[in-house]
């Protein structure tokens, strides 16, 4: 027996794989929402749903069965063509998919119950139904077995009508508890006769009980079939697929050795006779040919045993039907094989791995200072081997956490799809860079944001279509997303065709809210970067989507916590874009090692565009200046005075020139002392709000050094420097005002 | 009729271990739970731009650990590291983390068994410190010892404002 701690163990992941299936369902009924008649994704999604509900059956959650089989003989009817996905339909469905998924989270993982409104889940299946009504008024049932047109019905000839060497003999018998888990044979003989025609049709009733003993829900029937396609085995077998374990299947091939039919007769449940007289009704065999196998057969069970199955072997499948299946296995393994080199491994252990290679790292480079120190070429030579081995087991113990962004991507068809209903809006969502690869944990942690910047597209950036007309637009709004690398970043862009931002109104707005002086001469680009203040709206009229001035600040701390950068590029009436840029990873970055004084900084390698020396002289004893680079002025400033660390007494000093976006600057420090591999190790709640310093590291020495966070920097000192020169500034402008 | 009354008082009462220490002239103590290990006080990296009493932060066997200076944390002058000077590393739950965090020290005394019936509450005024840093006076042969609410000591709140301003300034 299990116990709880199992039990729970497997309920969790039946939750996980519930969750998988879902996400799966919906991205199919979004593909059927374009392609209706799209016949991989019908079956897709029933597949899904119906695994999601013989795994619910197996830990008893019956609300989610029971729920489940309504969404699963709806799909069932949708497959054998009774009825058709129409988009309302389809929305329909996404909102029971939303529902199966409320029920998944609500799943008590500790007693293994399922507590459930069932009020909701009865309002959907009502309308289910009522759509269901509809939909077979105006679809008549067209599609059911039309007996044979082709001319050659009954014969072992080759069918001239449909390129098929005679007819497939199947043999079908049902579990009595077929009728139990809610299957109808005849829906599946509706769609086997999708693939071809059915010649022949027989209801063996043979184990039907007497009346008396008779169970009304058990399935005594049977059926033996034959059918005129040119459908491989596989592809007759995927028919039945779903009652694989409610029914035994048989199926001969066109033009079988007799001695195949024979076997079949002799292992089906009833008397030879009877199956034989089938057989020679549908005409597959002749009287001739079965009395006669018939008695070969009992004299070869006589002498030789084996003589049947070595028979069997030798002629089970015809050529062709041989040739058709090794095709299809071969596609299906091909596809299995990709699946199985996937291996699901649990976070933590990642996590585990991850900091392990960290301690490795920071312990090899504390063995190379030492073989360093020590001075023995041989030793230097060995930790110089260990350390390029480390960083490369570095490398692959990162990528391991690395997962593309496109799944989180794909997530938007769903939200573009029902704001934009909601709106009554038209717009089509494009995605590109799905396959960029990002830190999970970053991944995860963007969800939300992106969430908002396309609701916020949708909702505020994306005219109507009258609107859009009428500025000369077409009518369709096109909403982008779009991910790619640059200079060791990711960047994610939400970028619409919409009106842009009013810069004027975010102006007004933030003077009505005091966030800045009604005097203040603010470039474009600053004042668009008010919306992300707190409390911040511009929507006139405030909807349920957004517009409550609560998502913006949000939005921007969030991309704080992971070390980015968000700004917007708006060209009012032409469309607005957000760019958010984040750093590859959160736990392991290439860092710069820099010295003032006694204390150690390091710098993230990548926004390090080069380093110069300074004289002693050049920016004299200020903590901010510039300096001429190449004819441009590099703002400067002395990390040593910002930071209010003793004064450096060293004569030559270093700048670090740094790049962030558009954005460029000189640090100024006393020593570089070159490349690091940097562990992150995060500074804890107490730092949490220490602008300019992102966590902390530890050397090889045992020592700690601070990592800078620069973006963060850039920000502090903008609004500092600002803050204490817009003294200065006021005046000025006074002047020219008058 | 009291009998039970006074079982029932008595009952939580059971003395609990604190671990005494000093800093400046004082005596101060801590639940003994609380403490994780004492080290001798080392290379210490400056955190720039915070509240003179975060002193910074050391490498703690590979974690980085935030250390603070009691002294100055009660308005004193800054520690200057002497021959016991050492660094009381102390676990406690801080906005639903779990945070290790180092007390600078001037030396470690004891561990002393407190009767919480020997405990006083804090005086308003002249204890030194701020009077809602003391969760009690534990009164001994030698005088009293100042029982630190770590909590208090360690406000979240508290040393955001102190670091916000500092940054401002």
């Amino acid at each position: 027996m299990l116990n709880g701690d199992q039990w729970s163990q497997l309920l969790q992941g039946f939750i996980e794989e519930a969750s998988d299936l879902i996400k799966q369902a919906e991205e199919y009924l979004l593909q059927l929402d374009q392609t209706p008649d799209d016949e991989d994704a019908i079956n897709g999604l029933f597949r899904a749903m119906h695994t999601l509900k013989g795994s619910a059956g197996l830990f008893s959650l019956t609300p989610l069965v029971s729920f489940t089989h309504h969404l699963e003989s709806l799909l069932m009817a949708v497959r054998d063509g009774q009825r058709t996905l129409t988009p309302p339909l389809v929305s329909l469905m996404l909102r029971c998919l939303d529902e199966v998924a409320s029920m998944v989270s609500l799943i008590d993982v500790d007693s293994g119950e399922l507590p459930v409104d069932e009020t909701h889940q009865n309002e959907l299946l009502a309308a289910l139904a009522e759509h269901s009504g509809q939909a077979v008024e105006q679809i008549p049932a067209t599609q059911v077995a039309a007996p044979s047109a082709c001319p050659n019905r009954g014969r072992l000839e080759k069918c001239a009508n449909c390129d098929a060497d005679g007819a497939w003999h199947i043999s079908l018998r049902f579990h009595p508890d077929l009728f139990r888990n809610g299957f109808d044979p005849a829906a599946f003989i509706r769609y086997l006769s999708r693939l071809g025609d059915i010649l022949h049709l027989d209801v063996i009733d043979a184990s039907l009980p007497s009346f008396s003993e008779m169970d009304p829900e058990s399935c005594y029937l049977g059926l033996e079939i034959d059918l005129c396609t040119d459908a491989s085995k596989a592809e007759i077998e995927e028919v039945f697929e779903f009652i694989h374990d409610f029914s035994t299947l048989r199926i001969l091939p066109p033009n079988s050795a007799l001695e195949d039919y024979l076997q079949l007769i002799h292992e089906l449940p009833e008397t030879d006779q009877r199956v034989g007289r089938i057989l020679v009704a549908s005409g597959l065999l002749t009287e001739h040919e079965l009395e006669q196998g018939l008695a070969l057969q009992a004299q070869a069970s006589e002498q030789k045993p084996q003589l049947g199955s070595v028979l069997v072997e030798e002629g089970m499948v015809a050529p062709q039907a041989v040739n058709a299946a090794l095709a299809k296995q071969q596609s299906a393994r091909e596809k299995r094989s990709l699946e199985s080199s996937q291996i699901r491994v649990a976070a933590h252990k990642l996590d585990e791995l991850i900091n392990l290679v960290g301690e490795l790292v920071i312990s090899a480079a504390g063995a190379q200072l030492r073989a360093q120190s020590h001075g023995d070429a041989g030793c230097v030579e060995t930790t110089q081997t260990v350390n390029q081995h480390v960083e490369l087991i570095r490398e692959a113990a990162l990528k391991l956490r690395m997962i593309e962004i496109g799944d989180t991507f794909n997530r938007f068809h769903r939200v573009v799809r029902d704001v934009s209903q909601q709106l009554g809006k038209n717009i089509r969502l494009e995605i590109r860079g799905a396959d960029t690869e990002l830190d999970k944990s970053v991944i995860d942690k963007l969800a939300d944001p992106l969430t908002h910047l396309v609701r916020n597209a949708i909702d505020h950036g994306i005219e109507s279509a009258e609107d859009r007309l009428a500025a000369g637009k077409p009518a369709e709004g096109q909403l982008q997303l779009n991910a790619y690398h640059e200079s060791g970043q990711i960047v994610i862009e939400v970028a619409d065709d919409g009106r842009g931002l009013n810069t004027e109104r975010i102006r007004q707005k933030a003077i009505d809210r005091g966030l800045i002086d009604p005097q203040a001469n603010l470039a474009e680009h600053d004042i668009h970067a008010l919306i992300f203040a707190a409390g911040f709206s511009t929507a006139d009229n405030v909807s349920d989507l957004s517009g409550r001035g609560v998502g913006m600040d949000v939005v921007r701390s969030v991309i704080d916590g992971l070390r980015g950068s968000i700004e917007i590029d708006s060209v009012l009436g032409a469309g607005c874009t957000f760019r958010i840029r984040l750093p590859l990873t959160l736990a392991i970055i290439d860092g710069f090692l820099i010295s003032l004084g006694e204390e150690y900084f390091v710098v993230p390698l990548d926004m390090v565009t080069e380093c110069l020396e300074m004289d002693a002289g050049q920016l004299g004893d200020s903590a901010y200046g510039y300096l001429n680079l190449r004819g441009k002025p590099l703002p400067c400033i002395s990390l040593a005075a910002h930071f209010d660390l003793p004064a450096s007494r060293s004569k030559r000093r270093n700048i670090v020139v740094v790049n962030q976006g558009r954005q460029q600057a000189g640090l100024v420090v006393d020593n570089l002392h070159g490349e690091l591999q940097t562990v992150i190790k995060p500074l804890g709640l107490l730092f949490q709000h220490l602008q300019g310093i992102g966590g902390s590291t530890i050397l090889g020495n045992g020592q700690v050094a601070l990592i800078l966070d620069i973006p963060s920097l850039f920000r502090h000192l903008q609004n500092h420097v600002e803050a204490s020169a817009g003294d200065l500034r006021q005046p000025r402008m006074d002047i020219s005002g008058f | 009729m009291n009998l039970p009354q006074i079982v029932k008082a008595e009952m939580p009462l059971a003395s609990i271990q604190h671990l005494s220490f000093r800093v400046r002239q004082a005596r101060y103590a801590l639940p003994i739970e609380l403490v994780r290990e004492i080290i001798e006080y080392g290379q210490i990296t400056t955190v720039p731009m915070m509240p003179a009493f975060i002193h910074g932060v050391i490498n703690l066997r590979g974690n980085v650990v935030p250390v603070l200076d009691l002294a100055a944390r009660f308005g004193f002058e800054l520690t200057e590291p002497g021959k016991r000077t050492c660094i009381v590393i102390i676990e406690l739950e801080l906005d639903d983390q779990q945070q290790r965090i180092g007390l600078v020290v001037d030396a470690v005394d004891a561990v002393l068994d407190i009767d919480s019936s020997e405990v006083e509450p804090a005086p308003p005024f002249g204890a030194g410190i701020r009077t809602d840093f003391i969760a009690g006076m534990a009164r001994d042969e030698r005088g009293f010892t100042i029982i630190l609410d770590v909590r208090r000591v360690l406000s979240l709140d508290d040393i955001r404002q102190l670091s916000l301003a500092q940054q401002a300034s």
